[in-house]
């Protein structure tokens, strides 16, 4: 029996439906890694799972690195009529602002449910709630119009991080602060490695479960491309114990913190699950049966130039010799 | 509420169940077998540990994949 040519081919190759993280030979602007539109639907979905209840449940790891960012902005002494909070998510910073030091704080997300989630007696100064990409932040925010924009654990599922702090930069007022919170390159390594090593042992290769995240000596190189001066730039760690690996996805989808890496796998064989379960346990395991998971947040602060700062003095205008004081 | 009703129906769920503590003397054989060759690791590299396991999962799951 023959079959004509075109079918025979059609069938010889299956349909291609997986997406790859490439840049195409079509494509203006920077690489892209993370498909954000699925992280927008993941957040909506955990936020609106068991009407918040589930989302609510998972906020530990948020609010516990919201108030360590807390104690650095209590360290600035100046108050603030507005602050910018970029991916905000349900407010975890915004919640912990006092109106002693700030009148009024706005709120971007690119998830609409997340955004809303809380009502507004939740907190202390007053909020303005913006639906909007934080990718193209100067299309919601003028130039030179912002005293302090922070953003607490958003920055890790934003494509172009350089361009993402150079809009930062932008829209702050000269002498305007940005202060920073984002996971680091050592966060989730427990899952990262036994995913990986499942994957090589029951299917023989490995593909990106865990996303790739920013270096610590990274970062304050990033902040100083964008133009920031002053700059602060600390790694701090929130380890949580878990009973499994299973209850760490479940935490992790709950809070919207699901893969979204273009051209990510839609499906893990459950060999492959249970393998990971069992190769994370006898690796990274606690004594008393738990697993841990660690969350590395890099903490920075950047300054917008201005000339009111102080700045180094001019090289060779020194009048002390060193010598003499040492 | 018997205790055979408190078993979750998700299929994910029992998984989870089943390979943390029902199949937890294979997984921990398996997990020791990779962390004794994690630095060399290949495909079935620990393929009779895992067929343990596995089978373990199959018969607690009642189900065949």
């Amino acid at each position: 029996m023959h079959f004509p040519r075109a079918l025979y081919i059609a069938r010889r190759l299956p349909l291609q439906t997986r997406c790859f993280a490439s840049v195409s030979p079509n494509a203006v602007g920077p690489y892209q890694i993370f498909d954000r539109n699925a992280k927008i639907s993941q957040k909506n979905r955990a936020v609106t799972k068991k009407d918040g209840q589930s989302s609510r449940t998972v906020d530990y790891v948020r609010d516990e690195v919201a108030d360590r960012m807390m104690e650095r902005l209590e360290d600035i002494k100046r108050k603030f009529a507005t602050i910018v909070d970029l991916g905000s998510g349900s407010g975890h910073f915004t919640r912990l602002l006092d109106s002693e030091t700030t009148k009024k704080s706005i709120m971007i997300d690119s998830s609409e449910k997340a955004l809303y989630r809380d009502p507004c007696s939740e907190f202390e100064v007053q909020v303005e709630r913006i639906h909007a990409d934080e990718e193209n932040l100067l299309r919601t925010l003028e130039p030179n119009s912002q005293e302090a924009i922070v953003s607490c654990l958003s920055l890790h599922w934003i494509n172009d991080l350089p361009g993402i702090l150079v809009q930062i930069k932008e829209a702050l007022k000269p002498d305007g602060l940005f202060l920073g919170a984002m996971f680091g390159g050592e966060t989730l390594f427990e899952l990262r490695t036994s995913l990986q090593l499942a994957e090589i042992d029951r299917e023989g290769g490995i593909s990106p479960h865990v996303s790739p995240m920013t270096e610590t000596q990274d970062v304050s190189n990033l902040l100083g491309r964008a133009g920031f001066t002053l700059l602060t730039v600390d790694v701090d760690e929130v380890k949580v114990a878990y009973p499994s690996m299973w209850e760490l996805m479940e935490d992790l989808r709950d809070m919207g913190e699901s893969n979204a890496i273009l051209g990510r796998r839609h499906f893990i064989h459950r060999d492959t699950l249970a393998a990971a379960s069992a190769i994370y346990k006898e690796l990274h395991g606690n004594e008393d049966g738990t697993i841990p998971a660690t969350f590395q947040v890099i903490f920075m602060i950047g300054w917008k130039p201005a000339p009111s700062q102080p700045k180094p003095l001019e090289r060779g205008s020194g009048k002390t010799n060193l010598k003499e004081v040492l | 509420m018997t205790s055979s009703t408190v078993q979750s129906t998700r299929p994910l769920q029992r998984l989870a169940i089943h390979s943390t503590s029902t199949c937890a003397t294979q997984a921990r054989t398996y997990g020791k077998c990779i962390l004794a060759t994690y630095t060399d690791v290949r495909k079935d590299a620990c393929k009779d540990e895992f067929a343990k396991f596995g089978q373990c999962l199959r018969d607690a799951m009642k189900r065949k994949w």
